[in-house]
Protein backbone atom coordinates (compact mmCIF):
# COMPACT_ATOMS: atom_id res chain seq x y z
CA UNK A 1 0.00 0.00 0.00
CA UNK A 2 2.85 2.36 0.86
CA UNK A 3 4.44 1.58 -2.49
CA UNK A 4 1.19 2.42 -4.31
CA UNK A 5 0.99 5.71 -2.42
CA UNK A 6 4.63 6.49 -3.27
CA UNK A 7 4.08 5.69 -6.96
CA UNK A 8 1.04 7.98 -6.97
CA UNK A 9 3.03 10.75 -5.31
CA UNK A 10 5.84 10.62 -7.87
CA UNK A 11 3.58 10.29 -10.88
CA UNK A 12 3.73 12.83 -13.71
CA UNK A 13 -0.07 12.75 -13.93
CA UNK A 14 -0.43 13.93 -10.34
CA UNK A 15 1.99 16.81 -11.03
CA UNK A 16 0.09 17.82 -14.16
CA UNK A 17 -3.30 17.76 -12.40
CA UNK A 18 -1.95 19.76 -9.45
CA UNK A 19 -0.46 22.40 -11.77
CA UNK A 20 -3.82 22.61 -13.54
CA UNK A 21 -5.57 23.04 -10.19
CA UNK A 22 -3.21 25.83 -9.06
CA UNK A 23 -3.69 27.62 -12.39
CA UNK A 24 -7.48 27.41 -12.14
CA UNK A 25 -7.46 28.64 -8.53
CA UNK A 26 -5.25 31.62 -9.41
CA UNK A 27 -7.30 32.40 -12.53
CA UNK A 28 -10.57 32.34 -10.57
CA UNK A 29 -8.96 34.38 -7.82
CA UNK A 30 -7.70 37.03 -10.23
CA UNK A 31 -11.35 37.93 -10.96
CA UNK A 32 -12.33 37.95 -7.28
CA UNK A 33 -12.44 40.91 -4.92
CA UNK A 34 -9.72 39.34 -2.82
CA UNK A 35 -7.07 39.90 -5.51
CA UNK A 36 -8.21 43.44 -6.29
CA UNK A 37 -5.62 46.07 -5.55
CA UNK A 38 -6.77 47.94 -2.49
CA UNK A 39 -7.93 44.68 -0.93
CA UNK A 40 -4.97 44.85 1.44
CA UNK A 41 -3.15 41.79 0.08
CA UNK A 42 0.04 43.76 -0.59
CA UNK A 43 -0.09 45.72 2.66
CA UNK A 44 0.85 42.92 5.07
CA UNK A 45 2.55 39.52 5.10
CA UNK A 46 0.47 36.94 3.23
CA UNK A 47 -0.19 34.70 6.25
CA UNK A 48 -1.41 37.67 8.30
CA UNK A 49 -3.77 38.61 5.47
CA UNK A 50 -4.99 35.02 5.07
CA UNK A 51 -5.79 34.73 8.79
CA UNK A 52 -7.57 38.08 8.88
CA UNK A 53 -9.43 38.17 5.57
CA UNK A 54 -12.92 36.66 5.25
CA UNK A 55 -12.90 33.30 3.45
CA UNK A 56 -15.11 34.90 0.78
CA UNK A 57 -12.04 36.98 -0.15
CA UNK A 58 -9.28 34.42 0.36
CA UNK A 59 -10.78 31.06 -0.73
CA UNK A 60 -8.81 30.95 -3.98
CA UNK A 61 -5.50 31.40 -2.17
CA UNK A 62 -6.36 28.67 0.34
CA UNK A 63 -7.12 26.33 -2.57
CA UNK A 64 -3.90 27.30 -4.37
CA UNK A 65 -1.88 26.69 -1.18
CA UNK A 66 -3.61 23.37 -0.56
CA UNK A 67 -2.63 22.25 -4.09
CA UNK A 68 0.90 23.72 -3.93
CA UNK A 69 1.77 21.60 -0.87
CA UNK A 70 1.40 18.21 -2.66
CA UNK A 71 2.88 19.74 -5.84
CA UNK A 72 6.00 20.66 -3.87
CA UNK A 73 6.20 17.11 -2.49
CA UNK A 74 5.67 15.74 -6.01
CA UNK A 75 8.55 17.87 -7.34
CA UNK A 76 10.89 16.76 -4.51
CA UNK A 77 10.10 13.06 -4.91
CA UNK A 78 10.28 13.17 -8.73
CA UNK A 79 13.71 14.79 -8.56
CA UNK A 80 15.02 12.25 -6.04
CA UNK A 81 13.68 9.43 -8.21
CA UNK A 82 15.22 10.95 -11.38
CA UNK A 83 18.61 11.40 -9.69
CA UNK A 84 18.49 7.79 -8.40
CA UNK A 85 17.93 6.63 -11.97
CA UNK A 86 20.85 8.78 -13.19
CA UNK A 87 18.73 11.07 -15.37
CA UNK A 88 19.83 14.54 -16.52
CA UNK A 89 20.63 17.05 -13.78
CA UNK A 90 19.12 20.05 -15.65
CA UNK A 91 15.40 19.49 -14.87
CA UNK A 92 16.29 18.66 -11.25
CA UNK A 93 18.09 22.01 -10.90
CA UNK A 94 14.96 23.70 -12.27
CA UNK A 95 12.87 21.81 -9.69
CA UNK A 96 15.32 22.94 -6.99
CA UNK A 97 14.88 26.54 -8.18
CA UNK A 98 11.09 26.15 -7.95
CA UNK A 99 11.42 24.74 -4.41
CA UNK A 100 13.59 27.67 -3.29
CA UNK A 101 11.04 30.10 -4.69
CA UNK A 102 8.25 28.32 -2.76
CA UNK A 103 10.49 28.61 0.34
CA UNK A 104 11.03 32.32 -0.39
CA UNK A 105 7.28 32.94 -0.47
CA UNK A 106 6.80 30.98 2.78
CA UNK A 107 9.50 33.01 4.57
CA UNK A 108 8.15 36.34 3.30
CA UNK A 109 4.53 35.31 3.95
CA UNK A 110 5.46 34.61 7.59
CA UNK A 111 8.05 37.27 8.44
CA UNK A 112 7.58 40.06 5.90
CA UNK A 113 7.10 43.65 7.02
CA UNK A 114 5.98 46.85 5.32
CA UNK A 115 5.21 50.27 6.75
CA UNK A 116 4.95 53.77 5.29
CA UNK A 117 6.23 56.96 6.89
CA UNK A 118 5.87 60.56 5.79
CA UNK A 119 8.91 62.50 6.93
CA UNK A 120 9.98 66.12 6.40
CA UNK A 121 13.61 67.25 6.30
CA UNK A 122 15.02 66.68 9.79
CA UNK A 123 12.38 64.01 10.52
CA UNK A 124 13.41 60.59 11.81
CA UNK A 125 12.11 57.10 12.55
CA UNK A 126 13.33 54.38 14.91
CA UNK A 127 14.27 50.75 14.22
CA UNK A 128 13.61 47.90 16.66
CA UNK A 129 17.35 47.81 17.52
CA UNK A 130 17.11 51.39 18.82
CA UNK A 131 18.96 53.06 15.92
CA UNK A 132 17.32 56.04 14.24
CA UNK A 133 17.05 56.98 10.59
CA UNK A 134 17.35 60.71 9.97
CA UNK A 135 16.19 62.40 6.74
CA UNK A 136 18.76 65.19 6.28
CA UNK A 137 17.79 66.55 2.89
CA UNK A 138 15.07 66.07 0.24
CA UNK A 139 15.49 67.30 -3.35
CA UNK A 140 14.02 66.77 -6.81
CA UNK A 141 14.21 67.96 -10.41
CA UNK A 142 11.01 68.87 -12.27
CA UNK A 143 10.70 67.69 -15.86
CA UNK A 144 9.25 69.71 -18.79
CA UNK A 145 5.70 68.53 -17.94
CA UNK A 146 5.98 69.77 -14.35
CA UNK A 147 6.25 66.32 -12.76
CA UNK A 148 9.39 65.34 -10.87
CA UNK A 149 11.70 63.56 -13.30
CA UNK A 150 14.06 62.56 -10.50
CA UNK A 151 14.12 62.89 -6.73
CA UNK A 152 16.32 61.81 -3.88
CA UNK A 153 16.78 62.10 -0.14
CA UNK A 154 19.96 62.09 1.93
CA UNK A 155 19.52 59.82 4.95
CA UNK A 156 21.73 58.82 7.86
CA UNK A 157 21.34 55.89 10.24
CA UNK A 158 22.74 56.51 13.75
CA UNK A 159 26.23 57.95 13.50
CA UNK A 160 26.92 56.27 10.14
CA UNK A 161 27.75 57.96 6.86
CA UNK A 162 24.96 59.75 4.97
CA UNK A 163 23.53 57.85 1.99
CA UNK A 164 21.62 59.10 -1.04
CA UNK A 165 18.34 57.24 -1.48
CA UNK A 166 16.35 57.45 -4.71
CA UNK A 167 13.94 55.25 -6.72
CA UNK A 168 15.63 51.89 -7.51
CA UNK A 169 18.43 52.72 -5.04
CA UNK A 170 17.16 51.87 -1.55
CA UNK A 171 19.14 51.93 1.66
CA UNK A 172 19.58 48.62 3.51
CA UNK A 173 19.95 48.29 7.27
CA UNK A 174 20.03 45.01 9.21
CA UNK A 175 17.52 43.17 7.02
CA UNK A 176 15.33 46.21 6.38
CA UNK A 177 15.12 48.09 3.07
CA UNK A 178 14.36 51.82 3.16
CA UNK A 179 12.64 52.96 -0.06
CA UNK A 180 11.91 56.48 -1.22
CA UNK A 181 8.46 56.23 -2.83
CA UNK A 182 7.48 59.82 -3.45
CA UNK A 183 8.59 63.37 -2.77
CA UNK A 184 6.69 66.65 -2.44
CA UNK A 185 8.82 69.82 -2.54
CA UNK A 186 6.15 72.44 -1.75
CA UNK A 187 5.06 73.90 0.63
CA UNK A 188 7.85 72.10 2.54
CA UNK A 189 9.93 69.14 1.32
CA UNK A 190 8.35 65.88 2.47
CA UNK A 191 9.35 62.31 1.63
CA UNK A 192 7.10 59.27 1.56
CA UNK A 193 9.28 56.43 2.80
CA UNK A 194 8.50 52.73 2.91
CA UNK A 195 10.36 50.32 5.14
CA UNK A 196 10.29 46.71 3.98
CA UNK A 197 11.61 43.44 5.28
CA UNK A 198 11.65 40.50 2.84
CA UNK A 199 13.10 37.50 4.65
CA UNK A 200 12.54 35.36 1.55
CA UNK A 201 14.57 37.53 -0.82
CA UNK A 202 17.79 35.45 -0.53
CA UNK A 203 15.84 32.23 -1.21
CA UNK A 204 14.12 33.83 -4.22
CA UNK A 205 17.49 34.85 -5.64
CA UNK A 206 18.98 31.40 -4.96
CA UNK A 207 15.93 29.81 -6.60
CA UNK A 208 16.27 32.09 -9.62
CA UNK A 209 19.96 31.16 -9.99
CA UNK A 210 19.31 27.40 -9.69
CA UNK A 211 16.39 27.60 -12.11
CA UNK A 212 18.33 29.66 -14.67
CA UNK A 213 21.35 27.34 -14.46
CA UNK A 214 19.15 24.28 -14.99
CA UNK A 215 17.26 26.03 -17.77
CA UNK A 216 20.48 26.90 -19.63
CA UNK A 217 21.75 23.33 -19.23
CA UNK A 218 18.46 22.01 -20.60
CA UNK A 219 18.64 24.36 -23.60
CA UNK A 220 22.18 23.17 -24.35
CA UNK A 221 21.10 19.54 -24.09
CA UNK A 222 18.09 20.03 -26.36
CA UNK A 223 20.06 21.86 -29.08
CA UNK A 224 19.60 20.05 -32.35
CA UNK A 225 17.61 17.25 -30.73
CA UNK A 226 13.93 16.65 -31.43
CA UNK A 227 13.19 16.20 -27.68
CA UNK B 1 9.00 57.74 -38.59
CA UNK B 2 5.60 56.09 -37.97
CA UNK B 3 5.42 55.47 -41.72
CA UNK B 4 8.03 52.72 -41.25
CA UNK B 5 5.67 50.84 -38.94
CA UNK B 6 2.83 51.37 -41.43
CA UNK B 7 5.07 50.23 -44.31
CA UNK B 8 6.01 47.00 -42.54
CA UNK B 9 2.35 45.84 -42.60
CA UNK B 10 1.93 45.39 -46.40
CA UNK B 11 5.47 43.99 -46.64
CA UNK B 12 4.51 41.32 -44.09
CA UNK B 13 1.08 40.68 -45.62
CA UNK B 14 2.09 40.51 -49.28
CA UNK B 15 5.72 39.43 -49.11
CA UNK B 16 6.00 36.95 -46.24
CA UNK B 17 5.73 34.00 -48.63
CA UNK B 18 9.39 34.72 -49.48
CA UNK B 19 11.92 34.54 -46.68
CA UNK B 20 14.05 37.54 -47.77
CA UNK B 21 10.96 39.75 -47.89
CA UNK B 22 9.88 38.52 -44.45
CA UNK B 23 13.36 39.47 -43.21
CA UNK B 24 12.99 42.88 -44.91
CA UNK B 25 9.72 43.53 -43.02
CA UNK B 26 11.46 42.68 -39.74
CA UNK B 27 14.31 45.05 -40.66
CA UNK B 28 11.83 47.87 -41.41
CA UNK B 29 10.24 47.38 -37.96
CA UNK B 30 13.65 47.25 -36.30
CA UNK B 31 14.61 50.56 -37.94
CA UNK B 32 11.31 52.04 -36.71
CA UNK B 33 11.93 50.86 -33.12
CA UNK B 34 15.56 51.99 -33.26
CA UNK B 35 14.49 55.48 -34.40
CA UNK B 36 11.93 55.63 -31.56
CA UNK B 37 14.56 54.42 -29.11
CA UNK B 38 17.15 56.97 -30.24
CA UNK B 39 14.57 59.76 -30.03
CA UNK B 40 13.47 58.75 -26.54
CA UNK B 41 16.89 57.73 -25.21
CA UNK B 42 15.46 54.43 -23.98
CA UNK B 43 13.79 51.27 -25.27
CA UNK B 44 10.26 52.09 -26.50
CA UNK B 45 8.36 49.93 -24.03
CA UNK B 46 5.76 52.23 -22.49
CA UNK B 47 2.14 52.50 -23.60
CA UNK B 48 0.05 50.38 -25.97
CA UNK B 49 1.55 51.77 -29.19
CA UNK B 50 5.15 51.05 -28.32
CA UNK B 51 4.49 47.69 -26.69
CA UNK B 52 2.33 46.44 -29.58
CA UNK B 53 4.97 47.55 -32.11
CA UNK B 54 7.67 45.90 -30.00
CA UNK B 55 5.56 42.72 -29.79
CA UNK B 56 5.00 42.72 -33.56
CA UNK B 57 8.72 43.13 -34.25
CA UNK B 58 9.52 40.42 -31.67
CA UNK B 59 7.22 37.99 -33.54
CA UNK B 60 9.10 38.65 -36.78
CA UNK B 61 12.49 38.46 -35.11
CA UNK B 62 11.77 35.26 -33.16
CA UNK B 63 10.14 33.59 -36.19
CA UNK B 64 13.20 34.21 -38.40
CA UNK B 65 15.47 31.41 -37.07
CA UNK B 66 12.58 28.94 -37.40
CA UNK B 67 11.64 30.03 -40.93
CA UNK B 68 15.24 29.54 -42.07
CA UNK B 69 15.42 25.92 -40.84
CA UNK B 70 15.57 23.15 -43.44
CA UNK B 71 12.31 21.64 -42.10
CA UNK B 72 10.35 24.79 -42.97
CA UNK B 73 12.00 25.56 -46.32
CA UNK B 74 8.80 24.72 -48.23
CA UNK B 75 6.31 26.04 -45.64
CA UNK B 76 5.12 29.18 -47.44
CA UNK B 77 1.78 29.12 -45.59
CA UNK B 78 3.47 29.07 -42.22
CA UNK B 79 5.74 31.94 -43.25
CA UNK B 80 2.72 33.98 -44.28
CA UNK B 81 0.96 33.13 -40.98
CA UNK B 82 3.95 34.44 -39.00
CA UNK B 83 3.99 37.56 -41.18
CA UNK B 84 0.24 38.04 -40.78
CA UNK B 85 0.52 37.71 -36.99
CA UNK B 86 3.28 40.34 -36.91
CA UNK B 87 1.27 42.58 -39.27
CA UNK B 88 -1.85 42.20 -37.09
CA UNK B 89 -0.12 43.53 -33.99
CA UNK B 90 1.66 46.28 -35.96
CA UNK B 91 -1.79 47.34 -37.25
CA UNK B 92 -3.24 47.17 -33.74
CA UNK B 93 -0.53 49.58 -32.55
CA UNK B 94 -1.36 52.30 -35.07
CA UNK B 95 -4.50 53.89 -33.53
CA UNK B 96 -2.83 54.45 -30.16
CA UNK B 97 -0.92 57.67 -29.45
CA UNK B 98 2.81 57.46 -28.76
CA UNK B 99 3.96 58.31 -25.25
CA UNK B 100 7.04 60.47 -25.59
CA UNK B 101 7.62 61.36 -21.96
CA UNK B 102 10.78 60.35 -20.11
CA UNK B 103 10.53 57.22 -17.99
CA UNK B 104 9.13 57.77 -14.50
CA UNK B 105 12.04 57.44 -12.04
CA UNK B 106 10.90 54.03 -10.77
CA UNK B 107 10.97 52.56 -14.30
CA UNK B 108 14.30 54.13 -15.18
CA UNK B 109 16.48 51.05 -14.74
CA UNK B 110 17.94 48.36 -16.99
CA UNK B 111 16.15 45.68 -14.94
CA UNK B 112 12.79 47.06 -16.06
CA UNK B 113 13.81 47.20 -19.73
CA UNK B 114 15.25 43.68 -19.56
CA UNK B 115 12.11 42.41 -17.82
CA UNK B 116 9.74 43.80 -20.47
CA UNK B 117 11.88 43.01 -23.53
CA UNK B 118 12.38 39.38 -22.45
CA UNK B 119 8.64 39.02 -21.78
CA UNK B 120 7.85 40.14 -25.34
CA UNK B 121 10.44 37.77 -26.84
CA UNK B 122 8.74 34.98 -24.87
CA UNK B 123 5.22 36.04 -25.94
CA UNK B 124 6.44 36.10 -29.55
CA UNK B 125 7.90 32.61 -29.30
CA UNK B 126 4.65 31.32 -27.77
CA UNK B 127 2.88 32.84 -30.80
CA UNK B 128 5.28 31.17 -33.23
CA UNK B 129 4.81 27.91 -31.30
CA UNK B 130 1.02 28.20 -31.64
CA UNK B 131 1.35 28.63 -35.42
CA UNK B 132 3.67 25.61 -35.62
CA UNK B 133 1.12 23.63 -33.58
CA UNK B 134 -1.62 24.69 -36.00
CA UNK B 135 0.55 23.65 -38.96
CA UNK B 136 1.10 20.24 -37.34
CA UNK B 137 -2.66 19.76 -36.89
CA UNK B 138 -3.18 20.59 -40.58
CA UNK B 139 -0.29 18.58 -42.07
CA UNK B 140 0.63 16.00 -39.43
CA UNK B 141 4.38 16.38 -39.97
CA UNK B 142 6.21 15.39 -36.80
CA UNK B 143 9.04 17.90 -37.41
CA UNK B 144 6.51 20.75 -36.95
CA UNK B 145 5.72 19.47 -33.46
CA UNK B 146 9.42 19.24 -32.61
CA UNK B 147 9.86 22.86 -33.70
CA UNK B 148 6.81 23.85 -31.64
CA UNK B 149 8.46 22.28 -28.60
CA UNK B 150 11.68 24.20 -29.29
CA UNK B 151 9.79 27.49 -29.67
CA UNK B 152 7.93 26.87 -26.40
CA UNK B 153 11.07 25.84 -24.51
CA UNK B 154 13.02 28.89 -25.71
CA UNK B 155 10.02 31.13 -24.96
CA UNK B 156 9.70 29.57 -21.49
CA UNK B 157 13.40 30.29 -20.88
CA UNK B 158 12.99 33.93 -21.89
CA UNK B 159 9.84 34.18 -19.79
CA UNK B 160 11.53 32.71 -16.72
CA UNK B 161 14.42 35.18 -17.14
CA UNK B 162 11.86 37.97 -17.50
CA UNK B 163 10.28 36.93 -14.19
CA UNK B 164 13.71 36.84 -12.53
CA UNK B 165 14.67 40.30 -13.82
CA UNK B 166 11.19 41.58 -12.87
CA UNK B 167 11.68 40.21 -9.35
CA UNK B 168 15.07 41.91 -9.02
CA UNK B 169 13.63 45.18 -10.35
CA UNK B 170 10.66 44.87 -7.96
CA UNK B 171 12.97 44.28 -5.00
CA UNK B 172 14.98 47.44 -5.73
CA UNK B 173 12.02 49.56 -6.83
CA UNK B 174 9.08 48.46 -4.67
CA UNK B 175 10.75 46.69 -1.77
CA UNK B 176 9.43 43.27 -2.73
CA UNK B 177 10.15 40.74 -5.47
CA UNK B 178 6.45 39.88 -5.63
CA UNK B 179 3.19 41.84 -5.60
CA UNK B 180 -0.28 40.31 -5.61
CA UNK B 181 -1.72 42.07 -8.67
CA UNK B 182 -3.87 40.55 -11.44
CA UNK B 183 -0.93 40.96 -13.85
CA UNK B 184 1.39 38.95 -11.64
CA UNK B 185 -1.27 36.30 -11.03
CA UNK B 186 -1.66 35.84 -14.79
CA UNK B 187 2.10 35.88 -15.25
CA UNK B 188 2.25 32.95 -12.80
CA UNK B 189 -0.60 31.21 -14.62
CA UNK B 190 1.24 31.60 -17.94
CA UNK B 191 4.49 30.28 -16.44
CA UNK B 192 2.66 27.33 -14.88
CA UNK B 193 0.87 26.67 -18.17
CA UNK B 194 4.11 26.35 -20.10
CA UNK B 195 5.66 24.31 -17.25
CA UNK B 196 2.74 21.90 -17.71
CA UNK B 197 3.07 22.07 -21.50
CA UNK B 198 6.77 21.15 -21.45
CA UNK B 199 6.20 18.33 -18.93
CA UNK B 200 3.47 16.97 -21.18
CA UNK B 201 6.12 16.13 -23.79
CA UNK B 202 7.15 13.25 -21.53
CA UNK B 203 3.74 11.60 -22.13
CA UNK B 204 4.87 10.44 -25.55
CA UNK B 205 3.39 10.47 -29.05
CA UNK B 206 -0.14 9.56 -27.93
CA UNK B 207 -0.40 13.18 -26.77
CA UNK B 208 0.86 14.76 -30.03
CA UNK B 209 -2.46 16.33 -31.03
CA UNK B 210 -3.23 17.42 -27.49
CA UNK B 211 0.25 18.94 -27.30
CA UNK B 212 -0.32 20.92 -30.50
CA UNK B 213 -3.71 22.15 -29.29
CA UNK B 214 -2.32 23.16 -25.91
CA UNK B 215 0.35 25.22 -27.71
CA UNK B 216 -2.49 27.17 -29.33
CA UNK B 217 -4.32 27.54 -25.99
CA UNK B 218 -1.03 28.78 -24.50
CA UNK B 219 -0.97 31.69 -26.91
CA UNK B 220 -4.53 32.61 -25.89
CA UNK B 221 -3.36 32.64 -22.25
CA UNK B 222 -0.38 34.74 -23.38
CA UNK B 223 -2.64 37.30 -25.04
CA UNK B 224 -4.86 37.48 -21.98
CA UNK B 225 -1.81 38.02 -19.78
CA UNK B 226 -0.52 40.80 -22.03
CA UNK B 227 -3.71 42.50 -23.24
CA UNK B 228 -6.66 40.98 -21.37
CA UNK B 229 -5.45 41.95 -17.90
CA UNK B 230 -4.91 45.55 -19.01
CA UNK B 231 -8.32 45.72 -20.69
CA UNK B 232 -10.56 43.78 -18.30
CA UNK B 233 -8.89 44.15 -14.91
CA UNK B 234 -7.67 46.99 -12.74
CA UNK B 235 -3.97 46.51 -12.22
CA UNK B 236 -1.22 49.03 -11.54
CA UNK B 237 1.07 46.57 -13.28
CA UNK B 238 -0.01 46.97 -16.92
CA UNK B 239 1.06 48.93 -19.97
Amino acid sequence: MLKTLYLRLISLNLGLWLITGVMLALAAGSFSQGAAEGGGLNEMPLFAWLLGAPVGFSWWLWIALALLAPLTLNAILCSIEALRKGRSLAPQLMHLGFLFIVLAHLLSAYGGFKQQFQLPEGGSLGFPDGERLLVENISGVAGPMGMLSSYQARMRIGNGAASGVEPNHPLFHKGYGIYLKQVELVPVPVALIEVHREPGAWAALAGALFFTLGNLMLLMQRRGKPQ
Amino acid sequence: MKWLLIASIPVYLFGSFKRPIFALAVLVELVYLASRGIGLGRLPLIGPQDTLAFFSCSIGLMALPFLFTRELAEEEGLRWSCGALAAFFAGLALPFPTLNMPLPPVLDTYWFELHVALAFFAYALFGVGALLGGAFLLKGRRSLLDLQYRAALTGYSFFSLSMVSGGIWGYYAWGTYWLWTPKELWTSILWLFYSLFLHLRAKGSSWDKGFAWLGIVGFVVTLFTYLGVSIFMRSSHSF
